[in-house]
């Protein structure tokens, strides 16, 4: 396939938390607002003046310092973005927008306000709870939280105008992100789809870490590029799979994986776009922020919510993607250390292939991978044996 | 024959030994450790504590409480129904028959006041764990070739971190039966061999060893179909931690009922949680309700949360004793286990009659001046989570090392009265209570109350800190560091003991010994008090 | 009266036997050696032998049932 325009330039913005983008929009005075989940509404930390960044730690190598502060038997994923942190590496950020969704990354948060890490002299980290249902005494709560701790809190740190006028303005703009994004990932559905698990994947990360409106340009003209962009006439891919599981905004583990032989169709994981790519809707007479607080308890596919439709809803939401995306096989990878994934993955790993007939392959990775061998072996073992049952299953036909 | 040598007999001091026979050795002279047996922890013969306190711990403990376990088991199901529940589980027969030498654990030792209103504690754990499980064998549908009886319809299953008292307005009418806390919870404390079948079952299944092993014993005794059907519908939370929340799926999956989750915030200081907190009893309520087609019992619900006060106001008396005078008459594992035990279970008679007991011989040590402590060198405090398998190490090091630990974290949770009032109040401080919860509150809640540590060092006149390290708990792996600092510059001693909660494979309690050892002779240039307690095998004790 | 006497005194002997043995029991830990020894290894083989159902083989309804 053609290579995409931008693809270098996205590449290029990933290599650091604080980008050329970032900087820009920091230059202008505007406020950049960390944060690291799903649960913290990325649409209200783009409000006028202020702008997003979902933390990541790229190019980490060994957490020593952070290993110091959260030891070794914690995720490596939080204890990255603590080492990067300890480093000076989010010294630019104004503020931490946090949530206790999982205990790693809230334990990373709660020393940034703790501890003087980050040196901004206005940094402030702020917490939000975040429910575990989905009823709608949690829509209120979350609601209220979302009222009290980032919007009330950046209009009297910050004076950031939260008026109902200025959250559409974000939610137009957030769901035209969306849209192009859900556009991009559709070509994933084709049969020969004519995009990558990488390109998406590296896509779909600068949506989260970079201001939107000045992402926004690119991705108007990715998107444009992809609509005329023919698929390969001999792909390298032999099967097509979905990539499920813990955090992951590391674009070389997809290449990983595509370097094996299969082509990664969906992304349903931490910082994926399955779910997280869905435009708000706001209904008549509702409040900008009742929809966003709706909309993000919602849409989450967390392990996170505890009643029971939820945690079976989730098998079927994964096996809907696995039909949905024509994919012939399944990955669930959840980090070292993880609580709720490693128990999702079990589950995952049990169910789907014997209730949905979905061939799954089970891993558990690190943030940063590092044995890659290792994986690599795994990865062409299970790609080989779907294509094996593939290939049975069309001579039977 | 041997020849008897009179130069030796000449030589003994017949006053001395006498005195010992009456009295008991004097600590330091015990030799408790010449006690075991090489690697079971049994012993060649139990410990000559005097003539008074041997005979009352033969009559008033080892007698008494086998007695009072058969009149329990009577009392609560009888015979047939215990013989079936026993055949049938393995956390049953293979734990609870040897509760004995559980106290024999927690009491070594121990004499005079202290071994008295210490073994009160005991007594009151194995009356409310044969309650619990014989009112789920009552109800097992699995004992009855799936079918359910009354008992069965008038059950409800919670996970062992829903503080039962959300569920006294059945009170009357339903028995409330924590899933794990018999099967899984105790066990660990009585015999910590059970335990290690569930933990591998799980893993057997796909589940990685690194999560809380809490939980995954919790799941893994669904996976090795060692659960009791006893109930219609159960109620779940997210306490104590994201495994918690994780490992509800698998119990979901293998139970398979009607499920009401009742998570609580983990930011509990933010007075904004507090109204979805008490909206979130008021869904389980209705929950129930539709479940029962009873509705809730509110004068009911008053009358056991003022009980439950009582007992609360007790446990400060306690803490004020404990604190401030070396009257105590409470050992660290038992002050430890029957306050959480107590405290999460909710309100049972057993409690109110062995808080009078244990309030009498209080009065008597605080009136009397009656150090029952004597050996203390430090005041200690323990912090964060307790390994379950070495749930006595305190007993162990107060023999040893003189290290009496006083006060625990765990003890500590919960620490409030439910204003009964108004409903909304009651409401409210129920949430708040909940979020109070063991193992949560500081452990993997808000960062900062983890170093309410500080105070209550203080605020119990404590020395040293025994600082638990449960390997696997996320939350406090998570902050490990800060503590390290935080020691460094307040000058605090304090031991780091490595542990993963339920499974003594990871660090064995022989190894939890040596590294106290080692602090105590390195760090703090101590003796032991008695030696033959520094190095010994138990490896395969109960 | 002497039989009375004489059945008191085997009454208080056997007593006093039953005494003796309980104590030996307990001074001497037999209680945990036999239950060590003798009956959790019997217990620990029921348990293993013990047919028990796969609940691998329990259906997972993605359904659900409404919680509320």
């Amino acid at each position: 396939m053609r290579d995409l325009k931008h693809l270098i330039f996205f590449e290029n913005l990933l290599q650091e938390a604080n980008n050329d983008l970032v900087k820009r929009a920091r230059e202008e005075g505007r406020k950049a607002l960390g944060y690291t989940c799903y649960f913290m509404p990325e649409v209200l930390l783009d409000l006028s003046g202020c702008f997003s960044v979902r933390l990541r730690a790229p190019r980490s190598t060994s957490p020593e310092m952070a290993t110091y502060y959260m030891s070794g038997r914690t995720c490596h994923y939080g204890r990255s973005l603590m080492e990067r942190a300890l480093e000076g590496g989010f010294n630019f950020i104004d503020a931490q927008m946090a949530t206790e969704t999982c205990t790693v990354t809230c334990r990373f948060q709660e020393h940034l306000q703790q501890m003087d890490i980050i040196q901004n002299p206005n940094f402030f980290c702020e917490f939000t709870d975040v429910p575990f249902k989905k009823s709608e005494n949690s829509m209120e709560h979350f609601r209220k939280q979302l009222q009290a701790h980032v919007l009330d809190k950046l209009a009297e740190k910050f004076g950031v105008d939260t008026s109902d006028e200025t959250l559409l303005a974000a939610i137009a703009q957030h769901n035209e992100v969306c849209r192009l994004i859900t556009e991009i990932g559709s070509y994933r559905k084709l049969d020969v789809p004519t995009i990558t698990g990488y390109e998406f994947h590296v896509i779909q990360l600068v949506t989260q870490t970079c201001p939107k409106d000045m992402i926004l340009p690119y991705l108007r003209e990715t998107a444009e590029e992809l609509r005329t962009r023919e698929p390969d006439r001999k792909p390298a891919w032999r099967v097509k799979v979905v990539l499920a599981g813990a955090e992951n905004d590391d674009p070389n583990f997809t290449a990983l994986i595509e370097s094996c032989g299969a082509l990664v169709v969906a992304d349903r994981y931490c910082y994926g776009s399955l779910p997280g790519r869905e435009e708000i809707a706001v209904a008549e007479g509702q409040s900008p922020l009742d929809a966003i607080a709706h909309h993000y308890l919602n849409t989450s596919m967390c392990p996170r919510f505890m009643p029971k439709e939820e945690m079976r809803g989730r098998k079927k939401y994964l096996a809907d993607i696995v039909r949905e995306y024509k994919a012939d096989g399944l990955i669930v990878a959840s980090n070292k250390f993880c609580e709720y994934w490693s128990y999702e993955r079990m589950m995952d790993a049990l169910i789907l292939p014997r209730d949905f007939g979905i061939p799954t392959c089970s891993i558990e990775k690190e943030y940063v991978n590092s044995a890659s061998g290792q994986l690599r072996t795994r990865f062409q073992a299970f790609i080989e044996s779907v294509e094996i049952k593939k290939i049975q299953g069309e001579a039977k036909r | 024959m041997k020849k008897l040598d009179l130069q030796k007999l000449k030589s003994t001091d017949w006053k001395k030994l006498a005195k010992d026979f009456w009295y008991g050795k004097p600590h330091g002279e015990q030799r408790l450790g010449d006690l075991y047996q090489s690697k079971t922890g049994l012993y060649k013969h139990r410990e000559w504590r005097g003539v008074k306190d041997t005979f009352y711990y033969f009559h008033n403990i080892w007698l008494y409480n086998y007695a009072h376990m058969v009149m329990d088991i009577m009392r609560f199901g009888g015979p047939v129904t215990f013989a079936r529940g026993l055949w049938r589980y393995r956390w049953m027969g293979q734990t609870y028959l040897p509760v004995l030498h559980w106290f024999d654990r927690g009491l070594e030792g121990m004499r005079g006041e202290a071994l008295r209103a210490s073994a009160w504690h005991y007594r009151a754990m194995v009356n409310v764990s044969i309650n619990q499980f014989m009112d789920m064998f009552k109800a097992d549908g699995n004992l009855r070739g799936g079918e359910h009886n009354d008992a069965w319809y008038h059950a409800i299953a919670h996970k062992e971190t829903v503080w039962g008292g959300v569920f006294y307005p059945w009170a009357d009418r339903f028995k409330h039966i924590p899933m794990e806390m018999i099967p899984y919870f105790v066990t660990c404390h009585v015999n910590n061999h059970t335990v290690l079948n569930y933990i591998d079952a799980v893993q057997s299944i796909g589940l990685p060893g690194d999560p809380c092993p809490m939980c995954q014993a919790e799941a893994g005794l669904f996976v090795l179909d060692d659960m009791p059907d006893y109930a219609p519908f159960m109620v779940t939370t997210n306490e104590a931690c994201d495994g918690s929340v994780a490992s509800t799926a698998v119990q979901d999956w293998f139970m398979d009922v009607p499920l009401f989750a009742m998570p609580q915030p983990m930011q509990f200081d933010d007075p904004l949680v507090q109204e979805h907190c008490a909206n979130e009893i008021r869904e389980l309520w209705k929950f129930v309700e539709e479940q029962t087609g009873v509705a809730p019992n509110l004068k009911l619900l008053r009358e056991k949360l003022e009980s439950q006060n009582k007992l609360q106001r007790f446990e400060w008396e306690k803490w004020d004793v404990d604190a401030n005078t070396p009257y105590y008459p409470i050992n660290g594992v038992a002050q430890a286990l029957y306050r959480i035990y107590q405290t999460q279970y909710g309100d049972h008679p057993i409690w109110h009659d062995t808080d009078k007991k244990v309030r009498r011989i209080m009065e008597k040590c605080v009136a009397e001046k009656i150090e029952t402590f004597p050996k203390t060198r430090h005041r200690v405090i323990a912090w964060s989570c307790a390994p379950l398998y070495y749930s006595h190490w305190c007993t162990w090091a107060y023999n040893c090392w003189g290290l009496n630990c006083v006060i625990n974290m765990d003890s500590l949770m919960f620490d409030m009265t439910i204003r009964t009032d108004d409903l909304d109040d009651t409401l409210l401080d129920m949430a708040r209570y909940h979020e109070w919860a063991p193992m949560r509150r500081m452990a993997v809640g808000g960062m900062h109350h983890i170093f309410e540590l500080w105070e209550n060092m203080e605020r119990f006149h404590c020395d040293m800190v025994m600082m638990y390290d449960q390997l696997q708990c996320k939350g406090m792996q998570g902050v490990v560091g800060l503590f390290e600092d935080e020691f460094r510059a307040r000058n605090i001693h304090a031991i780091w003991m490595p542990h993963a909660l339920p499974d003594k494979r990871t660090v064995s309690r022989a190894e939890i010994r040596r590294i106290i050892n080692d602090y105590m002779t390195t760090v703090m240039q101590e003796e032991p008090l008695d030696p033959s307690l520094l190095d010994f095998d138990d490896s395969e004790s109960w | 009266m002497r039989k009375v006497c004489k059945f008191l005194f085997k009454l208080l002997l056997i007593c006093g036997g039953i005494y003796a043995a309980l104590f030996a029991v307990f001074f001497f830990d037999l209680d945990g050696k036999a239950l060590f020894y003798g009956v959790e290894p019997f217990l620990v083989k029921h348990y293993d032998k013990m047919p028990r159902r796969d609940p691998l083989s329990k259906a997972y309804d993605v359904g659900g049932e409404k919680e509320e």
